[in-house]
């Protein structure tokens, strides 16, 4: 031990001080998060979840590089033309918007205050003066940013990767790349808040998350009727062939895998997605404020 | 009388089907008050109901005269030391105790400078830019210490806070809380040894079974513990020195080892403890680690109480 000076309690400071307002918590929660959600185990098997495509990509441009993929094939007895765009609006659904959006949405968004509990170190947040809803926000908002941190940069080296390939260019499809973060930044939003919900509600949310990713969603959305309308991927569809720069083929596919459905306009894309992420992340907020949690001891 | 520091009233808390805490009414006056009782006798139970992190199952629960269930802003006059050894490991001892203070709505600035002044009070300031995932037992206990006195409380509620902790820093944490007490802070500590409390005060809770059997000024109790063995778990760098230096002392009844250990069982454990950290200060026999009590002692004086 160094040499204590005095019995003293210290004086913390010499103004009175006045509770933090609900968003100016969030935000130092947010701040006493961030580098524990960046350096937990989680963020080994975000890089793993986001690297695959970048992994595909690599290849991708080497069997391109060495002419063994043309892009070029006939479909129906029509011939067709894929180039670097429509692959990368391919791989913005199929690997991202589809798998590792929705996987780091259920595994960090029902983790938000498991982990804490898990950890024992929820104690230490609990028992200071910011609202247990504010917890909460502040750790939503560090996942935001830890999974942003990760997928988006992901997304820019696929795209940069990809898009040149078989006569893509880069230049004109830079706006659409934009659309895509846009796109998968209110995907890990929308996904975040709802596994929040689950989290703050069930024992085991993490089992009920992968049901819904796997199970649930992509079930629901091939069969036809309107319980597509109680899943992310249904409201998010209607915003991806905006964001895709080759419509055609993208949307033939898309039209395959829906099995004819139509899907939402953007409008009703945004208002859904919208919905979700304020019933979500409210009721999880409500749910936290009142919930008790026995640490084992 | 003033407004009792903490008031329960018909309180009780249960898991499921197991009991906890049943119908406890108890009012904590300002000063420095022990809570004493064996592992699993409530304690932490009770702690946790009084620093709201448990909503009671029954009864009601008031500190400083307002429900603290729900109530985050009586956290400006609460700090909280927890029994358990969780940590943000990766963080340094002065960045986790600036982040937590800065929960309490101090700006950055004072923030980093109440940290400082908490850690050096703790003893701490030296290891403060060190990580927490490299204390020591009694490192990790001061920083949560530092962490619980950092926003200058008017009411203090102590886990187990010796637990672990080496002779000297033991002695040190002891006069921390008696100094604390003077100055009109209220301190609610626990411990599951006699010995321990009654080292820090007079005013003791006795808590077992998830009840409290008695309170106030217990001087009956301190007589017990002559009447009662006292084991200590002592981890040094060298026991079987410790152990020689012990055997001459007259209250040693028996000494066993163990790995890296020596449990030596005492009849006057004021003179042992007090030996002990003679021996620990000077280091003539080595560095001690770490001192612990298991509650065996206290379940014998219980069950004498309850006879």
């Amino acid at each position: 031990m160094s040499t204590p000076t005095s019995s003293s309690v210290p004086a913390a400071t010499s103004e009175p001080v006045v509770a933090p307002a609900f968003l100016s918590s969030a935000w130092r929660i947010y701040d006493l998060s961030l580098g524990q959600m960046l350096w937990s185990r989680r963020t080994v098997f975000m890089v793993l979840v986001v690297g695959g495509p970048v992994v595909v990509a690599l290849i991708l441009r080497l069997l391109v590089t060495m002419d063994l993929v043309s892009g070029r094939g006939m479909v129906d007895d029509r011939p067709i033309i894929v180039d670097g765009p429509i692959i990368f609006g391919l791989m913005i659904w199929g690997f991202y918007l589809r798998l590792s959006v929705p996987l780091l949405g259920v595994f960090y968004g029902t983790a938000l205050m498991a982990d804490e509990v898990e950890d024992k170190t929820i104690t230490y947040l609990f028992t200071r003066p910011v609202s247990r809803g504010a917890v909460l926000f502040g750790k939503y908002l560090a996942y935001l940013a830890s999974t942003g941190l990760v997928v988006l940069p992901s997304v820019m080296l696929v795209f940069f990767l990809v898009v040149p390939l078989l006569g893509g260019d880069i230049g004109s499809n830079f706006p659409s790349l934009v659309t895509d973060l846009a796109l998968l930044a209110v995907g890990l939003a929308v996904y975040g808040a709802l596994f929040a919900l689950i989290g703050a509600w069930f024992k085991r949310p993490l089992l009920i998350g992968l049901v819904f990713i796997f199970g649930w969603e992509p079930i629901m959305v091939v069969v036809p009727g309107y319980m597509k309308r109680v899943t992310v991927s249904y409201y998010l569809q209607g915003l991806v062939p905006h964001a895709t720069p080759q419509e055609g083929l993208v949307s033939t596919i898309l039209s395959i895998l829906q099995a004819n459905e139509v899907l939402p306009s953007a409008a009703v894309s945004v208002i859904g997605l919208g919905f979700i992420l304020v019933i979500g992340l409210g009721l999880a907020t409500w749910l936290v404020e009142r919930r008790e949690y026995v640490l084992e001891q | 009388m003033s407004v009792p520091v903490v008031a329960a009233e018909g309180v009780s808390k249960w898991y499921g089907q197991v009991i906890g805490l049943n119908d406890i009414t108890v009012d904590v006056q300002p000063g420095v008050t022990g809570l004493l009782g064996p592992n699993g006798a409530g304690k932490s139970t009770f702690l946790k109901l009084i620093t709201g992190q448990l909503k009671p199952s029954q009864g009601t629960v008031r500190v400083l005269g307002e429900p603290i269930w729900g109530n985050p802003a009586l956290y400006h006059r609460l700090g909280f030391c927890p029994d358990q050894d969780s940590f943000y490991e990766r963080m340094t001892g002065q960045q986790w105790v600036t982040a937590l203070v800065r929960l309490n709505g101090l700006s950055e600035t004072d923030a980093v400078e109440a940290a400082r002044r908490a850690l050096d009070t703790v003893g701490l300031l030296d290891a403060a830019d060190k990580k927490i995932g490299a204390y020591s037992k009694g490192m990790r206990q001061r920083v949560k210490l530092a962490q619980a006195v950092v926003h200058d409380p008017d009411v203090l509620v102590l886990d187990e806070p010796l637990a672990g902790m080496d002779p000297i820093a033991r002695r040190k944490v002891i006069r921390l809380i008696k100094g604390w007490g003077r100055e009109g802070k209220s301190v609610l500590v626990s411990s599951h040894i006699l010995h321990e409390i009654e080292s820090m005060t007079s005013t003791i809770l006795l808590i077992n079974n998830g009840r409290i059997l008695a309170e106030g000024n217990i001087h009956q109790i301190r007589d017990l513990i002559d009447e009662h063995p006292h084991t200590v778990r002592i981890q040094a760098d060298d026991p079987r020195r410790l152990a020689h230096a012990f055997i001459e002392h007259d209250g040693v009844r028996s000494l066993t080892f163990e790995k890296g250990a020596v449990v030596v069982e005492t009849g006057k454990p004021d003179a042992f403890y007090g030996r002990l950290t003679q021996i620990a200060a000077s280091g003539e026999l080595g560095e001690v680690h770490e001192v612990s009590s298991p509650d065996d002692n206290l379940q014998a004086v219980f069950e004498y109480l309850v006879k």
